[in-house]
């Protein structure tokens, strides 16, 4: 047998597991002076999964919390048998958990769940990402007035905007502390900017109003053209108060990367 | 050919250790990291790497490069890398004898092969090229297995033996793993040790492992045991002043634990250094 059909049935054995009776595998390995051939390529079954398993539960371990072990190790089990890992890097593995609930009859019906998923996934997403210095706000002091309507915003590779239901980020916060916490509001929904901030991932509730300056920020509109969409939305006298607060506060946060003049 | 100068005496770089590490400067001589942990975009663990990596040598350690695949080898795996590579420069990178993906579904696990004439050509043609790519001798190592194959032609050390020369690379030899092994299968560790060219040897791992009545698991979760201390001390006198660590990936103890086995380690050294100078005078 050639080196390549070994690893394909070899593969396909530990995919399949010995109980399913496909482990045609056994027919090419040794019994060793203490046992047979069986109990010892069961390390390599057991071991996938356990491992899959412990990849999914470390990324995912205040999920694994809210749902309680049962209910979190069959959700696990699911989503192993949806097929092999495809990456090198274990760190990926689970990220599409979240994903994988919303597509599912089973666990899409918990809104809480899959959001609490999503979230717990951004702030891994955020811990990790990209390396980009902030602009301090000097920056944008430097800019003439009469250019303001013409700025265009660069963020912070981490940054991302979750829409969620009302109270997950709350629950996420008390679960990580080993608290109780209220349940989140399957009917009500909350929108949450999350970012990296001196290497650790942080997070504030947004308004309805920022979301939709952020959102237009990050597609590179000029701030002229954000403050017009806001007004068409509001038609609020503070809007200009209101959307050069928001600037601040995004320089506050060190999310701003780089300004420019839109062309 | 010449293999790098001894980095002394390291431990596995390990996240939950990191303030044991930044505030107290430990005495621990080098760092094995676990290269596809810092193989991502940027943030806290890169940072802190190279916090790490001012004040301590580095050595880069891969579990993903299925060396021993029949896929196609992944040169966007590679790429990355070599990137981690330029940016930390670490005194070597060395992945496993071992094959983790085939048809691209990564089982994310050691897996063995057979040790055939077919399989020996392939890893050989393979660590060349990979070498050539990162512009640098690997350090390759013998993995715990659990599984032979009827197939196979020639022992573990054979093929050990005969693919470093062939490929030219270095060898980490896992003490641990061949003690898993010879338990696992019946051969006899200290031979494998004995059998293995001493001017390939770079690099020394040591482990715990879990152990059944039937065989054992390369668990990396329990102090290194006596009889891998003693192949240790074997090994020591054989390949010399050659870089040696610890590597702990679960059910970690607290810091000085570990600190207090590289000590032990420092003593069988040191032992064993005093025969081989006795001997040779």
């Amino acid at each position: 047998m050639t080196l390549r059909e070994i690893q394909e049935r070899f593969q396909t054995s530990v995919l399949a597991g010995l109980a399913s009776g496909q482990a045609a595998i056994l027919d090419s390995l040794r019994d060793s002076p203490r046992t047979d051939r069986a109990t010892l390529f069961a390390v390599y079954v057991d071991a996938y999964r356990l491992r899959l398993a412990e990849f999914v539960s470390t990324d995912f371990a205040v999920l694994r919390d809210y749902m309680g072990d049962e209910a979190f190790g069959s959700l696990v089990e699911q989503y192993i048998a949806t097929g092999p890992s495809h990456h090198r890097n274990a760190r990926w593995y689970a990220s599409r958990l979240p994903e994988f609930m919303r597509e599912s009859a089973q666990w899409r019906s918990d809104r809480a769940a899959c959001d609490l998923a999503l979230f717990e996934k951004g702030l891994a997403d955020a811990f990790d990402s990209v390396d980009a210095p902030a602009l301090a706000i000097d920056a944008l002091a430097a800019a003439e007035p009469d250019d303001w309507p013409r700025l265009v915003f660069e963020f912070h590779p981490s940054v991302a905007v979750l829409d969620l239901a009302k109270g997950v980020a709350r629950l996420y916060s008390a679960l990580s502390d080993g608290g109780e916490a209220e349940r989140a509001d399957p009917d009500d929904d909350e929108t949450i900017l999350l970012w990296r901030r001196d290497d650790e991932p942080v997070y504030r509730e947004i308004a309805a109003d920022e979301r939709l300056a952020l959102i237009e920020a990050r597609a590179a509109k000029s701030f002229g053209d954000i403050c017009t969409l806001l007004e068409f939305q509001n038609n609020d006298e503070t809007l200009l108060q209101r959307a050069a607060g928001f600037l601040a506060q995004w320089f506050a946060d060190g999310i701003v990367t780089k300004i420019s003049l839109s062309t | 050919m010449s293999i790098p100068s001894s980095l002394g005496f390291g431990l596995g770089l390990r996240s939950i250790y990191y303030p044991d590490i930044l505030e107290h400067e430990p005495n621990v001589d080098w760092f094995e990291i676990i290269s596809e942990n810092y193989m991502i975009p940027g943030g806290r663990p890169l940072a802190i790497l190279e916090c790490i990596r001012a004040d301590y040598p580095i050595v880069m350690h891969g579990v993903s490069m299925s060396l021993a695949s029949s896929d196609p080898l992944d040169y966007a795996y590679l790429r990355e890398l070599k990137s981690l590579a330029e940016r930390i420069e670490p005194a070597w990178i060395s992945d496993h004898l071992a094959w983790t993906v085939v048809h691209g579904a990564n089982l994310h696990d050691l897996l063995p092969i057979p040790y055939t004439r077919e399989a020996l050509d392939h890893v050989v043609d393979r660590i060349r090229r990979v070498q050539d790519f990162l512009g640098r001798r690997l350090l390759v190592e013998n993995a715990s297995t659990y599984a032979t194959f009827q197939d196979s032609e020639m022992e573990e050390w054979e093929f050990v033996t005969e693919m470093a020369e062939r490929a030219d690379c270095l060898l980490l030899l896992d003490v641990n793993n061949i003690f898993v092994s010879g338990f696992n299968h019946g051969f006899d560790a200290e031979s494998f040790i004995e059998s293995i060219p001493i001017a390939r040897v770079a690099q020394l791992h040591l482990a715990g492992h879990g152990s059944y009545e039937t065989h054992k698991i390369d668990t990396h979760d329990q102090p290194v045991c006596e009889e891998v201390w003693r192949l240790y001390e074997r090994a020591r006198l054989r390949f010399g002043d050659i870089s040696a660590m610890i590597e702990r990936d679960d059910n970690y103890p607290p810091f000085d634990e570990l600190l207090a086995e590289l000590e032990h380690m420092r003593e069988i050294a040191r032992t064993a250094d005093d025969v081989r100078s006795r001997s040779a005078t």
